[in-house]
């Protein structure tokens, strides 16, 4: 089954986004496909590169973007939620003249056009939002 | 990168809008998903109950709270084609409200008539 993804939580404020994690590898285990991974909101933190977790605590950032690499995931953070969080790629970085970028190696950022775009394309939407 | 946006049959969205207009980013990010399904040419309804039902109320004096009007999106929707605009018979009961005095024109519908738009849509969002 082809399923995407939308997380609505930041990484250590609410359980979504673990359990979005956990859902998606779990899918990818059971040998579905995922469309695509849309961070929507406080999910937008979810592709910053800049958090630092305590050693004995998840990295969630870190172990999302493990998975996208490993199963080339579609990740897309949304561009409004993304840019008045701080998570900036280096050419949004540049064109609001902000001296540091954000995202994660292996995130894009986009519209939700995308959110609606993954829709159409998989056999299931599941929302993380609590 | 993503994949451009791909033409697909087009899908209904049932929009389930609960919360309050100015607590929280909820009730903003519910419109904009409304109102760019639309843009994208989706069959989109939103439905207000619970809380949502503030976000419909005239008046709101969003200035003071520094956040955009609620009010007035909702005011645009039917603008950008989102289909349907319901509000939950037993909330708007429950919080002595009258449809009349809405932002806007709605349908009044009962929680079992949600259950069936819920089983019929092919995308549930709620907030």
């Amino acid at each position: 089954m082809k399923f995407s993804i939308v997380i609505h939580g930041a990484p250590w404020s609410a359980n979504a986004a673990l359990s979005a994690l956990r859902f998606t590898e779990a899918a990818l285990e059971c040998g579905h496909e995922i469309v695509r991974l849309f961070f929507y909101q406080d999910g937008a933190s979810n592709g910053s590169s800049l958090c630092v977790p305590p050693q004995d605590e998840i990295d969630i950032p870190g172990q999302w973007q493990a998975l996208i690499k490993k199963h080339e995931i579609d990740a897309v953070v949304c561009a409004a939620s993304a840019l008045k969080r701080g998570i900036l790629d280096k050419a949004e970085a540049d064109r609001y003249e902000k001296n540091a970028h954000s995202l994660l190696t292996g995130f894009s950022v986009s519209g939700l056009g995308q959110l609606i775009d993954a829709c159409g394309q998989s056999d299931r939407v599941v929302s993380f939002v609590i | 990168m993503p994949s451009s946006f791909q033409t697909h049959a087009s899908q209904s969205y049932l929009i389930i809008a609960r919360s309050s207009p100015y607590v929280s980013q909820q009730a903003r990010a519910a419109l904009d998903i409304a109102l760019t399904a639309a843009a994208f040419e989706q069959t989109v309804s939103i439905v207000f109950m619970d809380a949502g039902l503030m976000q419909l109320l005239k008046g709101q004096q969003a200035d003071a709270a520094d956040m955009k009007n609620i009010g007035k999106i909702i005011t645009a929707l039917k603008l950008y084609e989102v289909n349907r605009i319901l509000v939950h018979q037993e909330s708007v009961d429950k919080h002595n409200l009258d449809p009349a005095e809405f932002v806007e024109a709605v349908e009044v519908v009962t929680g079992d008539e949600i259950k069936g738009l819920i089983a019929a849509a092919d995308q549930v969002m709620v907030f």
